[in-house]
């Protein structure tokens, strides 16, 4: 089989699958797409796949994720929690359907402009490549450092980096004295589900358990669904107006540039913009809820391939959270020394399977949401509990370590997923800063102490 | 005050279910016990069972990818039986449209009925659209009542 077909059909994989998982609301991005991304790897998929499969999943999670926010006004995930207040402002006047309508419309026109600008960006700063690799180390360090600061925590945080290096490279140097191979997938598998996971742990303390309990379970409001147009597949150019479309391409644009930046915070400052410059209630959130949605998919696209192409190493929220396989998943992908997809695609071939896997994506997840939205989610809700969902993604990290290192790989993954996931939920340091200092433990360790 | 609050605190105690928030949705604490053991031994039983009986049908290389697979089919395995074993504890209320006033929104979002309705008619793009959905007359009739 051509790499053509077998990364037409992982797109497809990841399509169904995430256009699927995009219903349940409040999911976190990071502890979904790192599991299934480690797996598409591990199977042994051509980085072509990987890269097609990954594009695929992030719009249609981010698509049909717009229907809990819409629908519900609960966020699909943490990118749509800026997006509520106009959703349901919208919903309040009684056209939620108009709210999901302009943001599926932004978000697809997002993604399409994404992913050129980013291409040709990474390409430009390509040239300073040479001198991110050869300073690594101390770049993940001084990230730590500055996103630390910008975390809930702020300056426990950054007083946590060195603790938490420690203690990353004291259990690595242990592992390694069992299993003899330096364990990567363990790490990251354990900082990413360490949220759910430290919940459940909360959940079992009689002491801390107050925080969590509630005495009835949760109660959503679904708001009716109308159809206003003929066909499966809208025009998203006849959805949006024409200043709607101008507002969401050029704040898609921009945001395609600023690929340090956190995507919720782009989102964020990108709706004011917009948001102000269009007046009255109906009209502010409609254009406010397009470009918004653009946002997040271009934020979410470009900070995954702008380090990818440019340096191959993890330079941005997204590449540090639900990006990260791609730079990193030993033995097929490493980012110290860079070998991952930065070494094995061209600029050509990120546009070509990047626009695969975001064309399969519209394909599926656009129609569906725009068609099957009301019904999908009631089927969900009524259906699939929690308990199956977090039962599910604690059991495929458990795979995936146990995969990589046996009963080691497992312990290592519920050790960092405890210490990771209190540090998380408790001191406010993100997962993202985890990972920043996962990738710096070596060097800083190695400076302060010699070893 | 101070019985009141152990009266609601009693009532909490008793009350037949307790519930604990996970990711943003309510479940049963021991149902989520449950839930993640089944997924575990679902998943890893599936990739043992791979690594015994793939090395007498398939390459060698390809044993450990094989038996992945058939640990991601057990956890989805464990997905669909949890769903059926443990019914989501979430209360849907599927709701009319809404009935609220137009004017009370407004307040809440610290606009003017007049000016929504000004600026409304100079945006023909704008009007068009929200005739089409059928609220452009709400905002007519509120606009020309605080006239």
């Amino acid at each position: 089989m051509s790499v053509l077909m077998i990364s037409i059909l992982f797109a497809l994989a990841g399509a169904l699958i995430f256009t699927l998982i995009g219903l349940v609301s409040g999911t976190d991005e990071t502890a979904i797409i790192v599991p299934f991304t480690l797996l598409v790897i591990l199977l042994g998929a051509p980085p072509e796949a990987v890269f097609s499969f990954f594009m695929a999943a992030v719009l249609s999670k981010h698509l049909t994720h717009a229907i809990p926010t819409a629908l519900m006004g609960v966020p699909g995930d943490t990118t749509a929690v800026p997006l509520i207040d106009h959703a349901s402002a919208l919903r309040r006047l009684g056209v939620p359907h108009v709210a999901l309508r302009k943001m599926l419309s932004g978000g697809l026109i997002g993604a399409f402009i994404a992913l050129p600008t980013a291409v040709l960006f990474g390409q430009f700063l390509g040239q300073f490549a040479d001198f991110f690799k050869s300073a690594s180390g101390l770049i993940f360090t001084l990230a730590a450092i500055l996103i630390a600061y910008f975390s809930k925590g702020k300056w426990v945080s950054v007083l946590m980096i060195v603790p938490f290096a420690f203690f990353i490279k004291s259990i690595d140097m242990f592992s390694f004295s069992v299993v003899e191979k330096h364990l990567s997938i363990s790490f990251f598998l354990g900082i990413a589900i360490g949220p759910m996971f430290s919940d459940i742990l909360v959940s079992l303390s009689s002491s801390a358990r107050k925080s969590l309990v509630r005495s009835a379970p949760k109660e959503y409001h679904l708001a009716p669904e109308v159809k206003g147009w003929k066909g499966f597949f809208p025009n998203p150019f006849k959805v949006l107006t024409g200043r709607q479309t101008a507002h969401t391409a050029a704040t898609s644009f921009v945001s395609s540039l600023t690929f340090a930046f956190s995507p919720v915070g782009m989102t964020s400052l990108m709706g004011e913009i917009v948001g102000s410059r269009n007046k009255g209630v109906y009209k502010k959130s409609t254009s406010s809820l397009a470009a918004m949605n653009g946002v997040t998919e271009s934020t979410y696209i470009a900070e995954a391939i702008i380090p990818l192409l440019a340096f191959g190493i993890p330079l941005s929220p997204v590449a540090l959270g639900p990006a990260s396989p791609l730079f990193n998943a030993p033995p097929v992908f490493t980012s110290d020394p860079v070998n991952n997809l930065h070494n094995m695609l061209t600029p050509w071939e990120f546009f070509l399977y990047g626009l695969i896997g975001l064309v399969i994506a519209s394909i599926i997840a656009y129609p569906f949401a725009m068609n099957y939205a009301r019904t999908a989610t009631v089927f969900v809700m009524k259906h699939i509990s929690q308990e199956a969902i977090v039962g599910m993604f604690i059991g495929l990290a458990c795979l995936l370590a146990f995969h990589e290192a046996g009963l080691v790989g497992i312990m290592l993954t519920l050790t960092m997923a405890t210490v990771g996931g209190l540090l998380n939920r408790v001191l406010g340091v993100s997962s993202g800063v985890q990972f920043m200092i996962f990738y710096g433990s070596t060097y800083m360790i190695t400076k302060l102490l010699g070893a | 005050m101070k019985t009141e609050a152990v009266v609601k605190e009693a009532q909490v105690n008793t009350s037949k279910q307790e519930y604990i928030e996970i990711l943003g949705d309510t479940v049963v604490p021991s149902r989520i016990l449950l839930a993640v053991i089944i997924s575990v031994i679902a998943s890893i039983g599936g990739y043992f069972l791979g690594k015994s009986i793939f090395p007498q049908i398939a390459e060698a290389k390809m044993v450990s990818s094989y038996s992945l697979l058939l640990g991601i089919g057990g956890s989805v395995i464990a997905l669909i039986i949890c769903s059926k074993l443990f019914k989501p504890s979430r209360i849907l209320m599927e709701e009319e449209t809404s009935s609220e006033g137009l004017e009370e929104i407004l307040q809440d979002l610290q606009a003017d009925a007049k000016s929504e309705y000004e600026l409304i008619k100079n945006d023909p793009v704008t009007k068009k659209e929200m005739e089409e959905l059928g609220i452009l007359e709400t905002f007519k009739r509120s606009g020309e009542r605080s006239q």
